[in-house]
């Protein structure tokens, strides 16, 4: 399995800058990676490459978490230095200021910002499955027994044990919660539809996405303004993606005004006409966005069934700030959204409101299995097609 | 004749040891990181302005994400600033090379954004940088000002119906009241008046008589707040980022032949740019309030006939100043709430439901027998509203209105 990364890499959080300057500035061409590009092996001290199984990533950092041996974790991105103190880490989970890593007694949560000889919070847990934590495994970050982390003080939030969290997904202000039976619950800030409750509230407390009722999911996730969830294969014609929230940079796929109008002023500016000159043209511009009204959509407050890409079930979603990505059963990789940090993987800094699969991975003879986003960047674990049953 | 990099450089600190950035523990030290960057191309010869304005953009973009993260009161001063350098840094990386006008006018643009939406920085460098920028934008002369004005001319001669004001309901005149006068007959009863001849010395009203053309050359390349559609309980109401010129020519002259209501409303145009504000002076009943003078918010209310302010109260007295154009306006006192039917949400409960000038007396019967006063405000008048007082505001031609929210 082999990890790529694509988006904002100003840090160096997807490949290394190669060649610093005298002045120590990101390279241009380094700061926007457009295209698919493999995370560099790391090696260990005894010279054995490190087998990455899980990533996630911070604006400015990503944390790759080794899936053998060792069990450590190997920090990328802005004042990164490797952790020795993590061997045993069975998940990792970062944010922009804080690392929160879990072991088999113990979870804690460490400043990246100073260079502390102990961590901000901790707690111990017991190897007792008697928790809101419903997976096998143990905790799953940020969800804890009987709670969830987060990157400020007091870093700790309990979770009602009733609720029986199996996921939990931290967006830009709000919290996206799944449960055992399949039930999505919201809360947090609600100023763009990301609670799918309908409205524009904001919730303090865990409230169901009533819309969803009725149908189980299988997971979710949360980006700055928007969310998202599947539908659980193991019922009927599951394998659906639902999302809601903001659409301002079309990352829920939906028709967004403000692409529109930036496309259309590229093509004016390309024909050579200036808007304010030719009175017909800004009138004909008017009355194409007029006919397009009802289309746009800058907030969907509730869930909508997103068509990704005909008969194709959706596996996995995850969410950046702006942007969304999904893994399909056949091994595509599709992305959509805010695109202008090359987050999007099409070899372009263009912003999509509609889903596009990533080439780059069907050209390589590929197959995607893992899909994670940074704030504004993309991060896919992908197996030659022919490794696939091996 | 000094370039106009040298006039930027010449108000920003001498060099980099100079410039400040500091932050409070909001800012996370990654974000600290790429300010210092742009703060390094700044002062170092060697880099290209494609790089500086790169990284000008990762500050802005960052910045943006935060002060779009809930509510406008609850987003952290730090993060306004740190747009706003995010502002100054673009705005050198667009100046370094002789630019055209076209380049110009995306700096002014972009000190616009960093003064309505950032917080004032290194002694407000934004407002003197765009000064700058203004008077560069006028030294290369782009006048288009001969076609417009046929096109004003054609606004001018557009006769509106004004409403017949039935004396018995007429909001009371008076000329010139002494301070106690005013006080003691409407300020202390809370007694909506007009007030005449307070504001004859105002240059905008005589030495800088404000027009469409004036304001044009004063503002035209500015980037000003315009809210769009109807009134703000419909539905499509939303608000949009237009410069001064673009507003004029799409909802004051409707070029595009739209139909759409546009209202620069509610705007502190006068901070923004300094110049109008010497147009104007601050009422002097002013000094009748509790508060501080320079407590005083001075909005400014600019757009075609038509546009509608539905009826709703504020919690602060208010001077409505009429300088260009007329209104009509309609007052009920804050006793007759109960027959006014204020919206129950908590963002709309300022809020009357009632559509004035054309009631529907089955959902809201008490209306019919509210008591009022009205009016036609014309230039010079001032109308004093007393603090929540009701008032109904729509535009019945080309209108300029200046109001003083006070306490």
């Amino acid at each position: 399995m082999r990890w790529f990364g694509f988006g904002f890499n100003a840090f160096g959080q997807i490949c290394a800058q190669k060649e610093k300057s005298d002045e120590g500035e990101a390279n241009t061409t380094e700061v926007k990676i457009i295209s698919p590009t493999e995370l560099s092996t790391t090696v260990d001290g005894s010279g054995c490459s490190f087998k990455t199984r899980k990533i996630q990533a911070s604006w400015s950092r990503r944390v790759s978490l080794r899936g053998d041996g060792d069990r450590c974790v190997f920090l990328a991105g802005f004042k990164s230095f490797p952790s020795a103190e993590s061997s045993g880490c069975t998940d990792a989970f970062i944010s922009e200021s804080h690392l929160t890593l879990a072991f088999q007694d113990r979870i804690e949560t460490w400043n990246l910002q100073e260079e502390d000889k102990t961590p901000s919070w901790n707690m111990e847990i017991s190897a007792q499955p008697e928790s809101s934590v419903s997976l096998p495994a143990g905790v799953n970050l940020p969800l804890a027994p009987g709670g969830y982390i987060t990157s400020k003080p007091p870093f700790y939030y309990h979770l009602s044990a009733q609720l029986k969290a199996k996921s939990l997904a931290l967006g830009g202000g709000h919290a996206v919660l799944l449960t055992a039976a399949g039930d999505v619950y919201t809360w947090g800030l609600g100023s763009h539809g990301q609670l799918g409750h309908g409205g524009l509230a904001s919730e303090e407390k865990p409230r169901v996405v009533e819309a969803l009722c009725g149908m189980p999911m299988s997971s979710v996730a949360s980006g700055g303004w928007h969310s998202a969830c599947i539908s659980d294969i193991f019922l009927t014609e599951g394998g659906d993606l639902y999302v809601w929230g903001w659409n301002e940079s079309g990352q829920l796929g939906l028709p967004s005004r403000g692409l529109w109008r930036a496309s259309q002023h590229k093509s004016s500016q390309q024909s050579g006409e200036k808007p304010e000159e030719s009175g017909t043209s800004l009138d004909g511009e008017q009355q194409e966005e007029d006919k397009h009204e009802e289309v746009f959509i800058s907030i969907q407050a509730f869930p909508a069934l997103l068509d990704v890409s005909q008969s194709c079930e959706i596996q996995k979603v995850s969410c950046g700030s702006r942007h969304t990505a999904v893994v399909t059963n056949t091994g595509d990789l599709y992305t959509w959204g805010w695109g202008e940090y090359g987050q999007l993987g099409h070899q372009t800094l263009m912003s999509s409101d509609e889903p596009q699969r990533v080439e780059f991975f069907k050209d390589e003879q590929m197959r995607v299995i893992d899909v994670v986003c940074g704030t504004w960047n993309t991060f896919a674990a992908a197996i030659k097609k022919d490794d696939a049953y091996s | 004749m000094a370039s106009l990099w040298s006039k930027i450089s010449a108000v920003l600190p001498a060099s980099e040891a100079d410039f400040p950035l500091q932050f409070s523990d909001t800012v996370q030290q990654s974000v600290v990181e790429v300010l210092k960057w742009c703060r390094r191309q700044l002062y170092s010869g060697a880099t290209s302005p494609g790089q500086a304005a790169l990284n000008a953009q990762i500050v802005l973009d960052v910045s943006w994400e935060k002060l779009n993260m809930g509510t406008w009161r609850h987003v952290d001063k730090e993060w306004r600033r740190v747009y706003s350098y995010g502002c100054l840094f673009k705005v050198a990386a667009l100046c370094h090379e002789d630019p055209l006008v076209e380049r110009l006018l995306q700096a002014v643009r972009t000190c616009d954004l960093g003064l309505l939406m950032g917080a004032a920085i290194m002694d407000d460098i934004l407002q003197v940088i765009v000064r700058i920028l203004q008077s560069e934008i006028r030294r290369s002369g782009e006048e288009e000002h001969q076609r417009d004005r046929a096109e004003v001319k054609r606004i001018k001669t557009e006769s509106p119906h004004i409403p017949e004001i039935k004396d018995e309901c007429a909001v009371p005149r008076i000329k010139c009241p002494s301070l106690e006068t005013f006080k003691t007959s409407f300020l202390i009863p809370l007694r909506p008046v007009i007030l005449e001849g307070i504001i004859d010395h105002w240059p905008a009203l005589n030495k800088h008589p404000w027009s469409v053309e004036y304001l044009r050359s004063v503002a035209g390349c500015r980037t000003v707040p315009v809210e769009v559609g109807s009134r703000y309980t419909d539905e499509n109401w939303s608000q949009t980022l237009l410069t001064v010129d673009e507003f004029i020519d799409k909802y004051i002259l409707k070029k595009d032949g739209g139909n759409v209501s546009g209202y620069l409303a509610q705007h502190q145009l006068f901070e923004q740019v300094p110049e109008l504000k010497e147009d104007i002076r601050l009422p002097d009943y002013c000094c009748l309030g509790e508060r501080d003078e320079d407590e005083v918010t001075v909005n400014a209310w600019f757009g075609p006939g038509g546009t509608v302010s539905p009826l709703h109260q504020d919690p602060q007295h208010n001077f409505l100043a009429q300088v260009v154009g007329s209104k009509y306006i309609r007052l009920y006192s804050p006793e007759d709430t109960d027959r006014l039917y204020p919206h129950q949400s908590q963002l709309l409960h300022n809020t009357s439901q009632v559509e004035v000038e054309s009631p529907d007396f089955e959902r809201f019967p008490e209306f019919a027998v509210a008591p009022y006063l009205e009016c036609v405000l014309w230039p010079g008048d001032v109308l004093f509203i007393p603090v929540r007082h009701w008032h109904y505001v729509r535009s019945l031609e080309l209108s300029f209105s200046v109001s003083f929210w006070w306490s």
